[in-house]
């Protein structure tokens, strides 16, 4: 099952125990199989012929493929890289445990992990006649954008249409999810391909992190993306924002900042309608919200708690905490907040009224 | 009895949740950072002192090994259950039971990790000194057993010039508390010092009340770079016999430099044989005096002296080079580093002789060795990588690793001045303590009778 290259990039991990002193999962846990130097060793260990059983799946399935442990790993190793293999070589095998079997029957089925059977595009409203087959901009929703937060994904488009962008005519989820539980991906990446190619775009915006990370990273063929504040923060001149009285602060989404670098534009767009007041770990080292990498679906109790934590970061006398990914926000939501969490949509569209 | 029955025994003291067997949760358990392995039967993560009564006793009279583990950071297999048992994973008892400001003392339980205890003292003004490269996770517990040091030890000592008391939980459950709140005492044998250093193979310590030391109001950073390792050794020697006590006094080798500028590319460390990064701290003068005098000390051996500009610079220099040990890993993707052989320590004026050694060492088996640590105090780390899937590389490094060891001992030194003996140096101790190691084995006898307490370790 592994060759030599998947167990050097195990044995990478020198155990010196770094990760635990960031390991969200960890934090809460505090067992070592929920470290990521316990999941590389768990990894290991199947190698060696451990058994497969709930101690292991919940040990390489508890990660939220965060990154916050590759970042700082000294010797180099790539935890989630090795994790995501994991759980893909498990899966292939047939092993993987309900939450995984769920999200990829929904997703290879009805489109999309949150077993949604409605119109994907309903969010569109009026809009949804009068749209340009072709475009050098198509907006990908993503799933959540589009089942859970149809008016701020609506809000979105109206953003992004005036800037001559399209959307695909039949979006199915970008794979994102299946990706990271282990599951093949690839079906759903062709047909959100193909229409990507219909379109005739060069570029493909997204408002969601696991999307945007996804369709960057995975896709089999090389997309120019962008992520939503990327695209605006580039257009603050033609966008006649307004500064609002607020004072506000950001949650980096892992798989837009850590994962991809993307730190600078939200914060360019915050910074021209508000003032913006840094959460106590930002940018490179900020904590996980704990949705991600099936943990939210799988560990639903242990994605709250992540979530808590996260929102301990809060610094004082804010209006609102604002993010830019549907998941997180998601997740925040659930973990009570003192103040709102917003889409960094809603802040822009504040200062546009 | 049992392994069934004592399981069931053992979730009735700690409860269902603070015990596994889950085979995932043992594997994870059956290492540290070293390359000893052992299999726990069960781990345990207690909460109280009393739990951890229980369960010693428990395994006392059915001899059943008890392993103490903090973070399981270590480098010598200390915290690895070579011969099976329980694992007490003491993380969750970690909290800070008393800060006594006017004493300059704080009580903790042994899972705090080193640098959250220093977070909570900072706005004190105060700070528990030793400050090992893994301060951002080991814990005061593991610290305490292995008589932890680190970076700053040339001037601020080791783990035991800090412990005043401990409470420990003997082999038979009993729980007794050594030591004194009064910075001074006599009264008695020095237990506390017996069980400082003591790797868990005589009792679970379970608290333990520690000295601190005021912040120092200012630290700068000075780095002076050679043309070999053995000048910079010269240059150690001739700083501390001026009578200058540095905070810290590190040696980094070419191959490390180059690890570290990997690791950080902003840190831009000139290149060199070698580099000292000394630290000075104390006071706006005493600070200045220092800097002062350690760049004459080197004028006449180091090819050039910087110091850092600023304290981002100053902290961002020191970040890597806590980090180094593992961050050579990265020098080649097809190579890891092994902790093996990494931790002697020689007496100061034979450092350049023993850099000599290292090399000559390196040379005859044809294995990169990268020098670095705590010179100041006359420990040397050495670093080797190898390609871990090699049985050849492996022989090789296990062979250097041995005349390392047997090199330092001939001149005086010890295979290990901060990392522990654990599994992986026991058996060295009999060639560098003689008879003494004859008087441990008394004493642990006497304390442990039936040899529960973390069998397999320190040749005891």
């Amino acid at each position: 099952m592994m060759n030599d290259e998947d167990m050097r990039s195990i044995l990478k991990c020198v155990r010196c125990g770094t990760c635990r002193s960031v390991c969200p999962v960890f934090d809460v846990n505090g067992w070592e199989s929920s470290s990521s130097r316990g999941r590389m060793l768990v990894a290991h260990g199947i190698s060696q012929g451990l058994e497969v059983d709930k101690g292991v799946f919940d040990s390489i399935n508890t990660c939220t493929t965060c990154g916050l442990c590759e970042e700082i790993c000294p010797s180099g190793a790539s935890p989630v890289k090795v994790i995501e293999n994991v759980r893909h070589q498990l899966v292939l095998q047939g092993k993987m445990t309900d939450a995984q079997k769920l999200i990829r029957a929904d997703a290879l089925e009805k489109g999309n992990p949150l077993g949604e059977s409605k119109d994907r595009m309903a969010w569109l409203g009026d809009s949804r006649n009068d749209l340009p087959e072709k475009s050098k901009y198509v907006f990908f929703a993503g799933c959540l954008a589009s089942y859970r937060y149809p008016e701020i994904t609506k809000k979105t488009f109206d953003i992004l249409r005036k800037f001559g962008v399209t959307v695909l005519e039949e979006e199915v989820c970008c794979g994102s999810p299946l990706l990271r539980t282990g599951s093949d991906p690839s079906e759903l990446m062709s047909k959100n391909l193909e229409q990507i190619k219909k379109t005739g775009a060069h570029t493909v915006i997204t408002g969601c992190a696991g999307c945007y990370t996804t369709l960057k990273n995975d896709f089999p063929e090389e997309l120019n993306v962008l992520h939503v504040t990327e695209f605006l923060a580039e257009r603050l001149a033609e966008m006649d924002l307004k500064k609002l009285d607020l004072k506000v602060t950001y949650h980096d989404p892992c798989h837009l900042g850590r994962c991809n670098g993307v730190f600078d534009a939200p914060r360019q767009l915050i910074k021209a309608v508000c003032y913006l007041e840094e959460m106590k770990s930002n940018r490179e080292r900020s904590k996980c919200c704990g949705a991600g990498g099936g943990v939210l679906k799988g560990y639903p109790e242990l994605s709250l708690e992540l979530s808590k934590n996260r929102l301990e970061e809060i610094p004082k006398d804010v209006d609102y905490l604002v993010t830019a990914c549907p998941l997180c926000r998601t997740n925040l939501k659930r973990g009570g907040p003192r103040v709102d969490v917003l889409d960094i949509i809603d802040l822009v569209e504040m200062a546009m009224e | 009895m049992q392994k069934s029955d004592l399981l069931i025994k053992l979730q009735e003291i700690v409860g269902n949740e603070h015990v596994s067997v889950s085979a995932a949760e043992l594997y994870c358990y059956s290492c540290d950072a070293s390359q000893i392995r052992g299999m726990p039967d069960f781990v345990i993560r207690p909460v109280s002192t009393e739990q951890i009564s229980k369960i010693v006793s428990l395994a006392n009279e059915n001899e059943i090994p008890v392993t103490a583990r903090g973070a399981g950071t270590g480098l010598a297999g200390g915290a690895v259950p070579v011969e099976g048992g329980i694992v007490l994973d003491m993380s969750a008892m970690n909290r800070i039971l008393e800060t006594d400001l006017d004493n300059l003392q704080v009580t903790i339980e042994p899972g705090i990790v080193q640098e959250k205890l220093n977070q909570a003292l900072e706005p004190y003004g105060l700070f528990f000194p030793p400050d090992p490269g893994s301060s951002a996770m080991c814990t005061l517990g593991g610290l305490i057993a292995n008589n932890g040091s680190g970076m700053r030890s040339v001037k601020y000592g080791t783990t035991r010039n800090y412990v005043l008391g401990l409470e420990v939980v003997l082999a038979d459950g009993t729980v007794i508390n050594t030591g004194s709140k009064a910075s001074k005492s006599v009264a008695g044998y020095s237990l506390t010092d017996l069980f400082v250093g003591s790797e868990g193979t005589l009792g679970i310590i379970t608290k333990a009340t520690l000295r601190l030391r005021a912040l120092p109001k200012e630290r700068s950073v000075l780095l002076a770079s050679f043309d070999d390792p053995e000048h910079a050794g010269q240059a150690v020697v001739k700083v501390l016999s001026s009578g200058i006590v540095p905070s810290a006094c590190e040696i980094l080798d070419r191959n490390i430099i180059e690890a570290i500028n990997t690791f950080d590319p902003k840190i831009g460390l000139p290149k060199a044989g070698a580099i000292l990064m000394f630290e000075v701290d104390g006071t706006e003068n005493t600070v200045r005096e220092g800097i002062e005098m350690i760049k004459d000390a080197c004028s006449t051996l180091a090819t050039s002296i910087r110091a850092a500009s600023d304290k981002k610079e100053r902290d961002e220099i020191w970040a890597a080079r806590r980090l180094v040990g593992a961050a050579v890993s990265r020098l080649d993707p097809l190579r890891t580093r092994v902790y093996v052989g990494e931790d002697i320590g020689v007496p100061i004026k034979e450092l350049p002789g023993m850099l000599h050694k290292v090399r000559e060492i390196s040379e005859e088996f044809k294995l990169p060795i990268m020098t670095y640590g705590h010179i100041g105090d006359g420990n040397l780390h050495t670093g080797m990588c190898i390609d871990v899937l090699s049985d050849a590389e492996w022989e090789k490094l296990n062979k250097a690793a041995d005349k390392i060891h047997r090199t330092a001992i001939g001149i005086g030194g010890t295979v290990t001045a901060e990392h522990g003996v654990g599994s992986a140096r026991a058996s060295y101790l009999e060639l560098e303590l003689g008879k003494a190691l004859d008087v441990m084995i008394l004493i642990k006898n006497a304390l442990d009778p039936k040899g529960i307490m973390n069998p397999g370790k320190m040749g005891v």
